[in-house]
């Protein structure tokens, strides 16, 4: 039975954005992806402004592409592009295409969007507003960039997109490979925006990450793209999710792993999680798989000192020798100390701090002065936290290393150096 | 109870800047006001208008394009409601979702025969 206009399920209206937006750029070619966008965005409103008067149509998709589909040849029409004019009134009476025409249309327009042509930052604005149907503001506001900054750079991701005549089409078999790298990169990047900053209105932030996920899932329902990579990644997104609400107080401010109320994790997610790591036969020289085996550590420790750190601290190991990449090895640095002590970790610490990467990161002092002050330097703790407080960009980061200091400066039985 | 024409105008210069989230939450505010305000569990009976027609004068010699209103008058969708006053007409329409766009709605009632 048809829902009236308010019993349709969530994000809705997004999902059918992406789909009819993809479905009418395959159809008219990218070069009209512009005048595709406004005739969804206007079968939207009209959608919007007649559905409440009845029961919604029995095939809401099939209205909103049939009506969008009109707009566009009106549009067309309009510019007097004759060759659609003589052409297209029959093929708009085309049937709907199936959910898998659809799917497959939509995993074609994610490759177009993470072409690796354009700037990741023009591969995620991209994503977010075709398949993700969210408006400019609403994408300024989940990336906590300026309106204004988004905006601009849509216009120049989509010139780009138009001027490569980006094909919708999958790669060849040789390319595939390498071109789902670069698609399970973004997804990956898309994920972490929404997943690592805990300011900003979380709601969006979260959409985020179910964006991520949504389009990773439709990578998986293809045979050719459902690999240890992309599974891997799902497993750890369904990990990080699950602990979305708990990495947040209820007064906003950001709660570290060791004092998260372990019960307020979603115990679905990590079981999904669970379920598509153990499906990972080759997972030693996939990134994807070491952090989700991390993840997974986490997810099952019924508590941060039970937590199996030694095991945490190989893996981080293995992904650091793969990666190569300084950050990994910071993050390595507390399970080390978990392992090894807070002094090996600071000789850990030393090897690595000279990385330009690290160059000005507020982690880097902030993670010494954690290790100093187990080790009771507490002088050299405050002078680090003071020195992260510098660097610090995030309000809220700045804040709790206000906080440490003042614990620090104010320790009762501060020992002697 | 009384029978009441509610005839919406305007509201719409703000909706080509809303996000399909936007719209939906705003469609779906439209849906549960019509059905709250009917007395059964379906939206109160009406109709959303085209914004342009014809206008039809002296016996169908003249002939025009019309509402030749700005857009704010358009006329975009009745309802029919039914209430026990004027009164109690208008402080229903209040909770009407075009206001967060600035749109009006003019309450009528009709007359009894």
């Amino acid at each position: 039975m048809p829902a009236n206009s308010f019993q349709l399920v969530d994000h809705f209206f997004r999902t059918e954005y992406s789909k009819a937006v993809t479905y009418l750029t395959s159809r008219f070619g990218t070069a009209h992806l512009e005048a595709a966008e406004d005739a969804v965005q206007e079968a939207l409103m009209k959608a919007m402004q007649t559905w409440p008067y009845q029961t919604t149509p029995d095939n809401p998709t099939g209205w909103i592409i049939r009506t969008a589909t009109n707009k566009l040849i009106d549009h067309l029409r309009r510019q007097q592009k004759v060759y659609y004019a003589t052409k297209l009134p029959e093929q708009a009476a085309s049937p709907q295409p199936s959910e898998e025409v659809f799917s497959d249309e939509l995993i074609k327009m994610i490759f177009a969007c993470c072409s690796p042509s354009l700037s990741i930052e023009h591969q995620l604005i991209l994503t977010l507003k075709i398949l993700g149907g969210l408006s400019i503001r609403e994408i300024a506001a989940a990336l906590l960039k300026k309106e204004e900054t988004i905006a601009k750079a849509y216009t120049r991701a989509k010139k780009k997109f138009k001027d490569q005549n980006l094909r919708l089409e999958l790669p060849v078999a040789d390319a595939l490979p390498i071109r789902l790298q670069a698609v399970t990169k973004a997804l990956y990047l898309l994920f972490n925006e929404g997943y690592k900053c805990t300011t900003g209105d979380q709601l969006i932030r979260k959409d985020l990450c179910e964006e991520a996920m949504r389009l990773n899932h439709l990578l998986l329902g293809h045979t050719q793209l459902n690999n240890e990579h992309t599974r891997a990644l799902m497993a750890l997104m369904h990990y990080q999710v699950a602990r979305f609400e708990a990495r947040v107080s209820a007064d906003g401010n950001p709660v570290s792993l060791r004092d998260q109320n372990r019960e307020s994790w979603d115990h679905q997610h990590i079981q999904l999680g669970d379920r598509y790591l153990a499906t990972i036969k080759h997972g030693q020289s996939n990134e994807y798989f070491l952090q989700a085996a991390i993840a997974g550590i986490h997810s099952r420790a019924t508590s941060y000192s039970s937590t199996n750190w030694a095991h945490i601290y190989q893996l981080y190991q293995k992904l650091y020798q793969l990666t190569q990449n300084p950050i990994i090895g910071l993050n390595s640095i507390i399970p080390c100390a978990e392992v090894y002590g807070p002094k090996q970790a600071l000789i850990e610490l030393k090897k690595l701090e000279d990385a330009p990467i690290l160059n000005g990161n507020y982690l880097v002092p902030a993670t010494k002065s954690e290790l100093y002050e187990r080790v009771g330097e507490i002088k050299k703790a405050i002078s680090e936290a003071e020195m992260a407080l510098k660097f610090a960009v995030n309000k809220r980061d700045k804040l709790f290393l206000t906080k440490k200091i003042f614990k620090l400066v104010n320790r009762p039985t501060s020992k002697p150096m | 109870m009384k029978q009441f024409l509610y005839l919406f105008r305007g509201g719409d210069e703000g909706y080509a800047e809303q996000s399909p989230e936007e719209m939906q939450a705003h469609m779906a505010r439209w849906g549960e006001w019509m059905t709250k305000i009917s007395n059964t569990d379906q939206p109160v009976p009406g109709l959303p208008l085209h914004e342009s027609g014809k206008v039809v004068a002296d016996g169908g010699n003249l002939i025009t394009d019309g509402p030749f209103t700005e857009g704010k008058e358009i006329v975009g969708g009745y309802v029919l409601v039914e209430a026990n006053d004027l009164d109690h007409a208008v402080e229903l329409s209040k909770e009407c979702p075009i206001f967060e766009f600035g749109g009006t709605v003019e309450v009528r009632e009709a007359i009894k025969m």
